[in-house]
């Protein structure tokens, strides 16, 4: 880890952090990201390193505290990767000065277009030639041991202040284009509660008249919070217990749900009713849409075939103590998250656009680096 | 009123409300307007009759017609729901209903009867008390008269909760047992052969039936099996406790969902027994369905494209088994049977009473936060059916066989009777 007299300060937020995250004091996607990346300010802004390599460790290992301590809020690595990305990105521009990697020239060549699909530590010129040839970055200066950290730190803050701009204006930008996906006299089948999608359906009421029909969500019933939020916005809506999401199923247009993650294949985590939502839409041909931030986007993909990939809650929700004598005799399952496979999801609405779930692989290669796949 | 003229006067009070509407109240009222003129006249007859509700004074008239927009306005969504109707409460009846069918629609109403068989016997049972307490009035044959005498009775357990399939088999079968009665037969002997057909009614093709279903099913149930179940059918519950005193061991999942939660009564009985049981709610299925060997689930009526009508959840428990693999047994009396084809869950359905009547709410979340009553903008469905379509069922075990869904509409054939 990093010198000893900066981690102490750090050391603390991290750990505050982590506990939280261990006692589920801070759940939800977009909650736990903003802590992550207010941690990682932090951390930056008081770490002491000369050179890169030693800024990417501690960045890895305060990712590593946080992601064990709760490895099923995946925005949590997924941040910070993110971060890893963009300081990794901001070194390379700022040692490089104004030579740019991606090539410019326009000639068509099969040697650039095989290269373009290798991974992009071979596009990065070696380290060597950075050393010598600017001095803009004093790597390893022994006279000077902070001098590297001092001109690298503003850019990075202005990297960090980028994820959180990003994070925070995810709902503006995944509604921009609300009104486009959702038309007159529609009707709309939603499950649990989900911000992403709430602001979406408000944002294209202010254009459309259309109905929302909202599934109770057992057993968290977080489908009567989305009915209350969206009947008062004006928009009219249904509410109708997950029983009937079948016997609906022929009337309803699109089905718009929200993700928890977003794995590598294109799958998904969901709240527990997304797999019936997406099965029971399969079945009648209705195209099934996800919104979420890309920000959910996680490198793994083979979460899923461990049983305990779900997130299991609380089974007195399910049955409780009030049914006595039952209680001991029976075994009670509450998961909290289904895996939605990538063949039931037409399209992830995001804040960077539309994609079908056969490019987020794609995504993934663009918003993160290679190496930090694994913390 | 033929069409154009309806139109025509449509049109006039239209322009009479842009002229005397202030500020639009409601944003896409004057889109539904010319939406709902687009529609056939079937649509067309509604509205015009709303509209001519409105037709009093101008201002009365605009006011009207603002307020009949409003519900005109809530939006395309609602509408298509309007059919289902929500039950009434019984309201003061009208004519000599016997006291026994007056308790027997309370029981219903309130749900403490629910479920095909439990309706279909006690509605026999109830008619066997009107019939030994009917006296033919002079100039009357019990055979013609018995059956006016009942409609009024059918009539009222109608606008307590709408008539089963299984209610409808039976009395149909009561009404032509009457009507082939001897005229000759002193009064209380017809009636004590009526009540005596009746009860053969109730015990071939109710429990006889739930019987041979039992031995039937039980034999596709292996040690080790892991059977899933959906809510709580009668048939299923003989079938698992009957196999359970046959010495198999075997697991079962019991899965529950609102609005009804049947499925905690079949838990504490299979729980009784000692069989091990695991509990959950319908959207958890997706994590169990893999180690199921096998799916069990009743059936309120079957329909003669091979569609079964269920409770609301069994098409989504059909559905993710056949997905996975996993047969779909269905087990069903031949009475349920009807002779309708159904192709979706639209056309008949029923609505449990909003609110919190089952209290099916976990006490973890606290009542106020709930959604319990319509708002503005809000409404409020529970279904209570849904209709599974035969691609998801494997066979329907019933007294005369198991069948695959496909040959449900030989049933008829099979019992060897013309009509059902």
């Amino acid at each position: 880890m990093a010198t000893d007299t900066s981690s102490i300060p750090n050391q603390r937020v991290v750990e505050t952090l982590a506990s939280r995250l261990r006692r589920r004091q801070v759940v939800g996607s977009h909650e736990t990201a903003l802590e992550t990346v207010l941690v990682l300010r932090q951390v930056i802004s008081k770490a002491r390193f000369s050179n890169i390599d030693q800024l990417v460790e501690i960045i890895r290992s305060v990712g590593r505290k946080l992601v064990e301590a709760q490895p099923k809020e995946h925005t949590v690595g997924n941040t910070v990767r993110k971060v890893l990305h963009h300081i990794r990105e901001e070194y390379h521009t700022a040692s490089q000065g104004t030579a740019v990697v991606s090539t410019s020239n326009n000639t068509l060549s099969i040697a650039r277009f095989v290269l373009q699909g290798q991974p992009r530590k071979q596009n990065i010129p070696q380290k060597g030639t950075l050393n010598e040839s600017h001095g803009t970055l004093k790597e390893n200066n022994p006279d000077d041991p902070d001098a590297f950290a001092r001109t690298l730190k503003p850019v990075l803050m202005e990297a960090i202040q980028d994820v959180l701009d990003e994070l925070e204006t995810v709902y503006d930008n995944i509604s921009k284009n609300a009104k486009d996906h959702i038309h007159s006299d529609e009707i709309i089948l939603t499950i649990g509660k989900s911000s992403t999608v709430e602001a979406f359906l408000k944002a294209a009421a202010a254009y459309r008249k259309y109905t929302v029909i909202i599934a109770d969500t057992a057993p968290s019933y977080s489908g009567h919070d989305m009915a209350q939020s969206l009947s008062s916005a004006g928009i009219s809506t249904v509410l109708v217990p997950d029983s009937s999401i079948y016997a609906l199923m022929s009337r309803i247009n699109k089905v718009i749900i929200g993700a928890h993650a977003i794995l590598a294949n294109g799958g998904m985590f969901a709240i527990t009713g997304s797999l019936l939502a997406a099965t029971a839409a399969r079945a009648h041909s209705t195209p099934v849409v996800v919104c979420a931030g890309q920000f959910k986007l996680t490198p793994q993909w083979n979460l899923y075939h461990e049983y305990g990939a779900l997130d299991f809650a609380d089974p007195s929700s399910v049955l409780g103590f009030e049914e006595g004598n039952l209680v001991d005799k029976v075994d009670v399952i509450n998961p909290y998250y289904d895996f939605v496979r990538p063949e039931l999801i037409d399209a992830f609405i995001t804040n960077d656009g539309d994609h079908p779930p056969s490019s987020v692989y794609r995504l993934i290669k663009e918003a993160y680096d290679d190496e930090d796949y694994e913390l | 009123m033929t069409k154009a003229e309806r139109r025509e006067q449509q049109e006039r009070q239209r322009a009479a409300k842009a002229a005397t509407k202030s500020t639009g109240p409601q944003p896409g009222g004057s889109n539904q307007k010319p939406a709902q003129a687009k529609k056939g006249a079937p649509a067309a007859a509604p509205t015009s009759a709303s509209v001519k509700k409105g037709g009093k004074g101008p201002d009365g008239k605009s006011t009207k017609e603002m307020k009949e927009t409003t519900t005109d306005d809530s939006a395309r969504g609602l509408r298509i729901f309007s059919h289902f109707g929500l039950p009434k409460p019984p309201g003061p009846t009208k004519g000599d209903i016997h006291p026994a069918i007056i308790r027997l629609g309370l029981q219903f109403s309130e749900f403490k009867i629910a479920g095909a068989n439990a309706r279909c016997i006690a509605t026999l049972t109830a008619f066997k008390i009107v019939i030994q307490d009917y006296i033919t009035p002079p100039n009357n044959t019990l055979s013609r008269h018995l059956v006016t005498h009942l409609s009024p009775q059918i009539t009222h357990l109608v606008s307590a909760r709408p008539m089963s399939i299984t209610m409808g088999n039976a009395i149909r079968q009561l009404k032509l047992d009457i009507s082939d009665s001897d005229i000759d037969l002193p009064e209380q002997d017809a009636k004590n052969t009526l009540c005596q057909k009746i009860d053969d009614y109730i015990n071939e093709r109710i429990i006889i039936a739930g019987q041979v279903i039992q031995e039937t099913a039980g034999t596709k149930i292996k040690d080790g099996d892991v059977i899933l179940t959906y809510a709580r059918s009668s048939v299923v519950e003989q079938v698992l406790v009957g196999a359970w005193d046959d010495g198999k061991q075997f697991s079962v999942i019991v899965v529950d969902s609102r609005p009804m939660l049947e499925g905690k009564k079949l838990l504490s009985v299979l729980s009784a027994m000692g069989i091990p049981c695991t509990y959950l709610l319908l959207p958890s299925i997706g994590s169990v369905i893999t180690e199921v060997s096998i799916v069990l689930v009743g059936a309120h009526s079957l329909h003669s494209n091979g569609a079964v009508y269920s409770r609301a959840g069994t098409a989504l428990v059909a559905m993710m088994a056949k997905q996975h693999s996993v047969p779909v047994v269905v087990c069903c009396e031949t009475y349920k049977f009807s002779e309708t084809v159904q192709l979706d869950s639209f056309t008949k359905n029923e609505l449990a009473p909003s609110g919190d009547l089952f209290s099916s709410f976990p006490l973890t979340r606290s009542k106020d936060t709930l959604t319990l009553s319509k708002a503005a903008n809000l409404e409020i469905l529970n279904p209570l059916y849904d209709l599974t379509p035969p691609s998801s069922i494997t066979a329907v075990v019933t007294e005369v066989g198991v069948i695959p869904p496909s040959s449900i509409s030989s049933i008829p054939l099979a019992l060897g009777r013309t009509t059902l």
